[in-house]
């Protein structure tokens, strides 16, 4: 039961690190990320070859998260300037162009065989789970300040009215870039994460199904909110888990068709929030004068 | 030459039909709706089933397939989008990703991952001796099929939507949702019929999607990224414009084989993508005042 256990906790803190990449990006500053899936496999090559070829893995995640919160930026410069819906596609070929040549590119990535035996930075599962939910602690803590920083003001401002934030004078592009950076690095350190935890890497384990959870996960957290992000994955990632033990007690289906199922109920799940609960479980934070004295 | 050329007018028939159908939606109601590669993956399999499971010739069983793919895509309006109507067009994108993830796996939970095909006759492919000077030229039935299908299908949206009162009131709602109920167009009755001609058109891709190559889950997902390129070259609120998108994105996959392997083509779209956004984003024909 143990290992189990740390494997559910490993998983639900990576969750938890791409959730919130996400939530800077599109909870808190309205940029739709379908590439998601492309970032964190981005980052998860990066990080395996760099290890691969003798780097320090602390060096080498460092690299990984920097080259992928560069990468978002430049794939986001593409669009940023134009209406939410250009950048979702753009993420999202951007994403499938990486994949291609992550299958196809083998004298890089070596192809469908995979990277095995990536070092991690600390050996052992406990430490190493410490670690990863240390990152993710110190994530929830950056992304706070930001949130309660001018700059997660100014994002919130973006979002809900960029002509109102550029009038006021705010460089809408530039803080767009920013953010939408600032997320695409918690994306990449989620995706290094999954290469040091599984130490082997393939693109099988990568595809647009990660950009369905993170986005699952920020729509029942509530936009915005980063605590709703670590509340939202756990209790996604442990539903989602659930569901796997279903396999003893409906025999009558095979496992790819138990994946299949469980995927519609992803996306059902998706439909039915936006639908009844589109603010979510917890509401973001909102700077407000007097705090205490006022009953809303 | 003659033969990638042709070749490439062929594939770029077959992404106009969803490409069509995308723009039409994002016309109306000013939203990308990424459903649309799920929606051609259910239509090419619901045609299957009656073409294989149920032994209909494939005519009728296209019919059907056409006409249940647009039944379909009214049904999902009403239960998913029509709840969400007002809401940011942000709000129903990641809405269509859902709908796409529970159509795709419905699919596959019904119908299985592997790959199958339509229960077509084996036939000779058509040569043309007289083009010979100029490379040669064969034409294969699937690709008769396609050119058929796709050019009749397009006919009959042109007529609908240039010279009906149909077409006539999905465009004043594409124009001016406010103004067109003022006039008495009802908007809802004008979307439902949008979306069983875009439901309808898709699953006809998909069809053609099928004769092309073979009918698996991924099928319309992989077809996605053309298709949003085809709709944005062409100008995204100028329906009929995806068609000329769809074409030259047709052509341009197809001559980019000379240059880089064929796996890459998705590349080829996303290029043709980027650089049309950065440099002229409201597409050929359409008007420039997409940038907010």
């Amino acid at each position: 039961m143990a290992p189990y256990l740390l494997s559910l906790l490993m998983l639900i803190a990576i969750a938890g690190i791409a959730a919130l990449g996400l939530n800077v990006q599109w909870g808190l500053t309205g940029l739709v990320n379908f590439g998601l899936f492309g970032f964190y496999m981005l980052a998860a090559y990066v990080c395996a070859q760099l290890t691969k070829h003798g780097f320090d893995p602390w060096l080498a995640m460092v690299l990984a998260v920097a080259f992928t919160a560069l990468a978002s930026a430049g794939v986001s410069l593409i669009s940023i300037r134009l209406s939410d819906d250009y950048l979702a596609i753009v993420t999202l070929g951007a994403a499938e162009c990486f994949k291609l040549v992550v299958i196809h590119e083998e004298w890089l990535t070596r192809g469908s065989l995979g990277i095995p035996d990536i070092a991690r930075p600390v050996a052992g599962d406990v430490p190493f789970l410490l670690l990863t939910l240390a990152l993710l602690a110190g994530v929830f803590i950056l992304f706070e300040l930001v949130a309660r920083a001018p700059l997660g003001r100014a994002a919130r401002a973006v979002r809900d009215d960029p002509l109102v934030a550029a009038t006021l004078g705010k460089n809408v592009l530039a803080l767009r870039l920013r953010l939408f950076a600032l997320g695409g690095g918690a994306i990449g350190l989620a995706g290094c994460l999954h290469a040091f935890y599984y130490q082997y890497i393939d693109p099988t384990q990568f595809g647009p199904i990660l950009t369905a959870y993170a986005f699952m996960n920020v729509i029942i957290g509530g936009r915005g909110s980063n605590r709703g992000m670590l509340l939202s994955t756990f209790t996604v990632v442990l539903l989602l888990e659930g569901t796997r033990f279903l396999n003893d007690y409906v025999a009558w289906l095979s496992s790819s068709q138990l994946a299949a199922l469980r995927l519609m109920l992803v996306g059902l799940g998706l439909i039915l929030a936006l639908i009844f609960k589109p603010e979510g479980f917890v509401r973001e934070y909102r700077f407000r004068i007097g705090r205490g004295s006022t009953t809303s | 030459m003659l033969q990638i050329l042709f070749n490439g007018l062929v594939s770029g028939l077959l992404v106009a039909l969803p490409a069509l159908a995308l723009a039409l939606s994002f016309s109306i109601l000013r939203f990308a709706n990424f459903a649309i590669g799920a929606m051609l993956t259910l239509g090419a399999y619901v045609i299957y089933f009656f073409n294989v499971a149920l032994g209909w010739p494939l005519q009728f069983a296209a019919l059907a397939g056409i006409v249940l793919g647009g039944l379909i895509a009214v049904a999902v309006d009403w239960l998913v989008y029509r709840p969400l109507r007002g809401r940011s067009g942000v709000t129903l994108l990641v809405a269509s990703m859902g709908v796409a993830l529970v159509m795709e796996n419905a699919v596959r939970f019904v119908a299985g991952g592997t790959p199958l095909g339509y229960d077509v006759e084996p036939a000779r492919p058509t040569r043309f001796p007289s083009l010979d000077a100029l490379g040669g030229l064969r034409v294969n039935h699937e690709q008769w099929l396609i050119a058929a299908v796709s050019l009749g299908s397009l006919a009959v949206v042109w007529v609908l939507f240039g010279h009906s009162r149909l077409g006539r009131a999905m465009r004043a709602v594409a124009d001016n949702a406010a103004l067109a109920a003022v006039r008495g167009v009802s908007r809802d009755r004008t979307v439902a019929a949008m979306w069983f001609v875009s439901g309808a058109l898709a699953s006809a891709g998909g069809l053609l999607v099928g004769l092309d190559a073979t009918l698996d889950p991924q099928m319309g997902w992989n077809y996605l990224l053309p298709v949003f390129a085809a709709a944005i070259l062409g100008g995204v609120d100028k329906p009929m414009a995806a068609v000329f998108g769809a074409l030259v994105m047709g052509v341009a996959s197809e001559l980019s084989t000379l240059v880089i392997p064929s796996h890459y083509r998705t590349v080829v779209a996303f290029v043709v993508l980027g650089a049309l956004l950065l440099v002229r984003p409201w597409g050929v024909f359409g008007q420039a005042r997409v940038t907010r």
